[in-house]
């Protein structure tokens, strides 16, 4: 039976992309068992998923704690999440990364393949959700599934331009995967984030920069962060980025177009 | 001291205990048959007699829901009937996890119809209250003082519920002593807060909230620790109900249960509340006769006497247990079952027999009970007897 | 009446601790940050089970009470325990969402207000359950698409118009009722400014665009929120003493299609439904400007 581990952004799709992986395998004759990790649904907060993979039903049904792979959807989540806590020696990391490979961060014993899912699924579907395509990077790594069967399993999911835009993504990842590379050598994972702390700046994928020669003042973005992370001092506005989510209220507010929302470096 | 006594209905009881304790928030709801128990409560505030915030709410759910958080400030009562308390089954649980010392006064009566049997405590039995039965008029009002003392107790901390049948009790009329006031302000104390809200003591109240929703110890811890209330509270109440003799010179059995005319016996009868009082009678009857039959009358059903069943057990050959309940799918009423559970690990049980009876308020004559019993002495004297779990019919 | 209060007045003490683990862009954390700070220290805050608890790390006593339906009566506890225990100078505040005050919370709150209770009852009103993935309240708009009146051959979204909440609390004759905006946060502080000291019960609904359940991108939670004053899909108002005092008059309506087609929720509209929002948001309109300063009944 196969472990595997995901790691997704809530509101990006992490489950759905799992009942839809889960789905292909079954037509290859595979039981699956599709573990979400309910929370509340807070859009933009690190998640996690599991998925079981055997030849026939699966009884166990506490969670996975050693998977033998782990599906990395977002790149920046690698630098407050562990990602790799867990996975067996040997394992493989899918993740998606532009660059990928041994320059993700993530190091240990295990093997990590990358593809750049994010881009593929501006190309393909104009929105950066990364579910599907990296399903078509899992099909290339592990063999375990069929294009086909994941485009069987998207047309039950959607209908028309979106089932193909989907199946565009899948195969376009597919194509663009880069092989595993062994990593065993470099360091581990430098984590910000201590185990049950709330880390909220690690769910921006955009930041906001304020320039404060353009700041006039007005406390419109102070007094509408949702956060409490923008302060007042000396009449300015001033962002403390530990607390801040990248929402983008205070770049859309600002009346002078005084804080620009710049996507985090990876 | 002159001794106050008053001819009173078992209601005005309870609103006595109530007005005694000093409690400072009343949530009001009328139901039959607990209804006059709140019009009491609401004259005493209206002339002064009793100094309290005395709210009427609009259902029985808001009636649990605010005295919760009364609660956590001052101390609380509130009282309730049959579907009544079924309607608070939601914020039931909440008062127990929370574990805030909250009194209720429970009139039995039946989930269908108005008149009483255990249908509506037994239901909510899993909720995590304490449940304290009583026999008649005066052992309510003693029950609702030391309700408070046994669930204020840091060993506790449960909410209590004390409990009587309805219009046997509710509305029946017997004489009373009324505790002095002075010594129940001894016997009970002053309140203690058990939550700190005021906004000076934030921190204190954040970290008790964080602890309270906190996984730290696991998810289970929360059941583990009131568990472990609940066993504490055998041993507190038994104290309680010592005590409660020396300050008032009345107690009701050890306080867990009350054994009747248990010296030399074969058998045993087992009942709650009016039941088991009627019972007594049979008793006293049946040994005028010569039969060798006693009663147990358990007063504390949560937390259950598991102890002093297995020690009833070694003097008794054969136990007729009497619900005035039933939990539909198992076959045995549920005071029967509890008691089965607790004889289990003993090298030598006595028979148990089981008498649904009373439910609905169907009526149990001391008839009735003789026959319970002679059944019984049958089972004692180790004859066969059938079926282990009988209906009562109508007398 | 109250008077909006420029930000520059405000006092830079919190009492939100920064950081929630609320969705980005969440305009209820807006609110109940805003609502800490203008009343301050000596506020005890009663929480029921929606999104709220999410805008914790609050430095005031709270409650988190579990029972969904409650807040009516766990407020009225508090209240009339804090007066037993001579602290009136606490002010008992909940937050609670548009279920927990219209729905399943409706019956406590239409309570706690024919007896005159003293609290001050926030409604962060998001429009549906949000915090259970956003099934439709009464207070959910109509034709819009939710995860229990989802758009189908069968079905347009919600088929009923929303309950006109405010207008309902304040003909229970109560001190002070009111509806905000977190796009208009100096006449919401007003607004709080003016409840705070009042005794009895007080009501301020609050409109807060929810990012995840109305489908938008999260930066235009502020945006949307005015897009729904301006229109008039949210006229901001109070009822004080009996009078009802409108206290935002937009020049001119924007036009409804604009703000609706703005949410996924609303985006299947056609414009027969449109043009059916746009004419009772003006009889709503007309009907509230024909009352503006006059009494309520």
């Amino acid at each position: 039976m196969m472990e595997i581990r995901f790691h997704g952004r809530g509101g990006q799709g992490a489950v759905t992309g799992t009942r839809i992986l889960a789905t292909a395998l079954y037509y290859e004759g595979k039981f699956t068992q599709g573990i979400p990790m309910y929370g509340t649904e807070r859009r933009g907060a690190p998640v996690v998923s599991f998925l079981r993979v055997g030849e026939e039903r699966i009884n166990e049904r506490d969670l996975v704690h050693e998977p033998d792979m782990v599906i990395v959807l977002d790149p920046l989540l690698g630098k407050s999440v562990p990602v790799t806590e867990g996975l067996k020696k040997g394992g493989m990391v899918l993740i998606n990364h532009p660059r990928g490979g041994r320059d993700t961060g993530l190091g240990g014993d295990f093997n990590v393949s990358s593809v750049d899912a994010t881009n593929i699924a501006l190309e393909e579907i104009g929105r950066p959700i990364t579910n599907t395509a990296i399903l078509g990077a899992f099909a290339k790594v592990t063999g375990s599934v069929s294009l086909e069967s994941l485009e069987r399993a998207i047309n039950e999911q959607w209908k028309g331009r979106i089932a193909e835009m989907n199946i565009n993504a899948v195969r376009k990842a597919y194509e663009q995967t880069n092989a595993p590379v062994d990593v065993s050598d470099l360091p581990p994972q430098k984590v910000e984030t201590k185990p049950g702390e709330l880390n909220v700046s690690s769910w921006r994928v955009y930041t906001p920069v304020l320039d404060k020669d353009k700041c006039i003042g007005c406390m419109r973005c102070y007094i509408l962060c949702p956060e409490v992370a923008i302060s007042m001092v000396d009449k300015k506005a001033v962002i403390n980025y530990k607390h801040c989510k990248g929402c983008g209220v205070c770049t859309e507010e600002c009346p002078v177009d005084a804080i620009d929302f710049v996507q985090e470096t990876i | 001291m002159a001794k106050k006594f008053e001819v009173m209905v078992g209601n005005k009881a309870v609103a006595y205990a109530a007005k005694l304790a000093r409690v400072k928030f009343v949530s009001a709801y009328p139901i039959t048959p607990q209804t006059t128990i709140v019009q009491y409560l609401s004259d005493m505030c209206a002339t002064g007699e009793m100094d309290a915030e005395y709210v009427t709410m609009e259902g029985e759910l808001s009636c649990q829901a605010s005295a919760i958080t009364a609660s956590t400030t001052v101390r609380s009562f509130t009282a309730t009937s049959g579907p009544g308390l079924l309607y608070m089954h939601h914020p039931l649980h909440m008062t127990s996890w929370a574990r805030l010392p909250l009194v209720m006064a429970v009139v039995h009566r039946s989930t269908k119809g108005m008149q009483p049997d255990q249908m509506d405590t037994m239901s909510q039995r899993d909720t995590g209250w304490l449940m304290l039965e009583c026999q008649n008029s005066q052992e309510l009002l003693d029950t609702g003082i030391m309700s408070f003392k046994i669930a204020e107790d840091p060993r506790v901390m449960l909410p209590t519920i004390f409990m009587g049948d309805g219009y046997i009790l509710s509305y029946t009329s017997e004489p009373v002593e009324i505790p002095d006031q002075e010594l129940v302000d001894e016997f009970l104390g002053p309140y203690r807060r058990p939550y700190p809200m005021f906004p000076e003591e934030a921190a204190e109240s954040l970290k008790l909230m964080g602890a309270m929703w906190s996984n730290q110890h696991g998810p289970q811890h929360i059941w583990k620790m009131q568990q472990e209330a609940a066993m504490n509270a055998k041993i507190v109440i038994k104290e309680v109900n010592t005590e409660f003799q020396k300050k008032f010179g009345r107690s009701y059995g050890n306080g867990l249960v009350e054994e009747y005319k248990c010296e030399n016996v074969d058998a045993v009868l087992v009942g709650m509340g009016t039941i088991a009082s009627t019972a007594k009678t049979a008793i006293d009857r049946l040994q005028k006769e010569g039969k060798k039959v006693g009663l147990v009358a358990i007063k504390s059903f949560k937390p259950f006497p598991d102890e002093e069943f297995q020690r009833i057990a070694g003097y008794t050959k054969a136990m007729g247990v009497i619900d005035r309940n039933v939990s539909t799918g198992t076959k045995g009423g549920i005071t029967f079952t509890e008691i089965r559970h607790a004889l289990y690990d003993l090298d030598e049980r006595p028979v148990t027999l089981n008498f649904h009876a009373g439910m609905r308020g169907q009526e149990v004559t001391v008839d009735g009970l003789k026959r319970m019993a002679e059944k019984t002495l049958k089972a004692a004297r180790g004859e066969k007897v059938a079926p282990i779990v009988e209906w009562v019919g109508g007398n | 009446m109250s008077k909006p209060v420029p930000l520059s007045r405000l006092d830079a003490k919190e009492f939100i601790s920064p950081a929630n683990s609320a969705c980005q862009g969440c305009a209820g954390s807006m609110v109940a940050r805003i609502v800490a700070k203008i009343i301050g220290k000596e506020m005890v805050r009663q929480e029921v089970a929606c999104c709220g608890p999410a805008f914790g790390n609050i430095q005031q006593p709270v409650f988190y009470g579990e029972i969904f339906e409650g807040a009516g009566a766990m407020m009225t506890g508090f209240a009339r325990a804090f007066k037993r225990a001579d602290r009136e100078d606490i002010r008992v505040v909940g937050i609670i969402g548009d279920g927990g005050t219209s729905d399943i919370g409706f019956q406590g709150l239409s309570a706690a207000a024919e007896r005159n209770e003293d609290m001050l009852w926030i409604c962060y009103d998001n429009e549906a359950y949000m915090n259970t993935g956003g099934q439709r309240s009464s207070a959910t708009s109509k034709y819009a698409s939710t995860t229990t009146t989802p758009v189908g051959e069968l079905s347009r979204g919600k088929a009923e118009k929303k309950k006109p909440l405010p207008l309902i609390v304040a003909l229970h004759d109560v001190p002070y009722t009111a509806t905000a905006s977190v796009a208009f946060p100096e006449d919401f502080i007003g607004k709080l400014a003016y409840a705070k000291p009042i005794r009895g019960f007080r009501f301020i609904q609050v409109s807060a665009p929810c990012p995840t359940g109305w489908r938008f991108d999260p930066r235009y939670s502020a945006r949307i929120a005015k897009d729904m004053v301006e229109s008039g899909l949210w006229p901001l108002y109070e009822v004080y003493d009996g009078t009802l005092k409108i206290s935002y008059k937009p020049k001119e309506l924007k036009p409804v299609k604009d703000v609706l087609h703005g949410q996924g929720r609303f985006r299947h509209l056609t414009d027969d439904e449109v043009d059916e929002v746009q004419g009772y948001v003006f009889r709503q309109w007309e009907r509230l400007v024909e009352k503006d300063g006059a009494p309520l009944l």
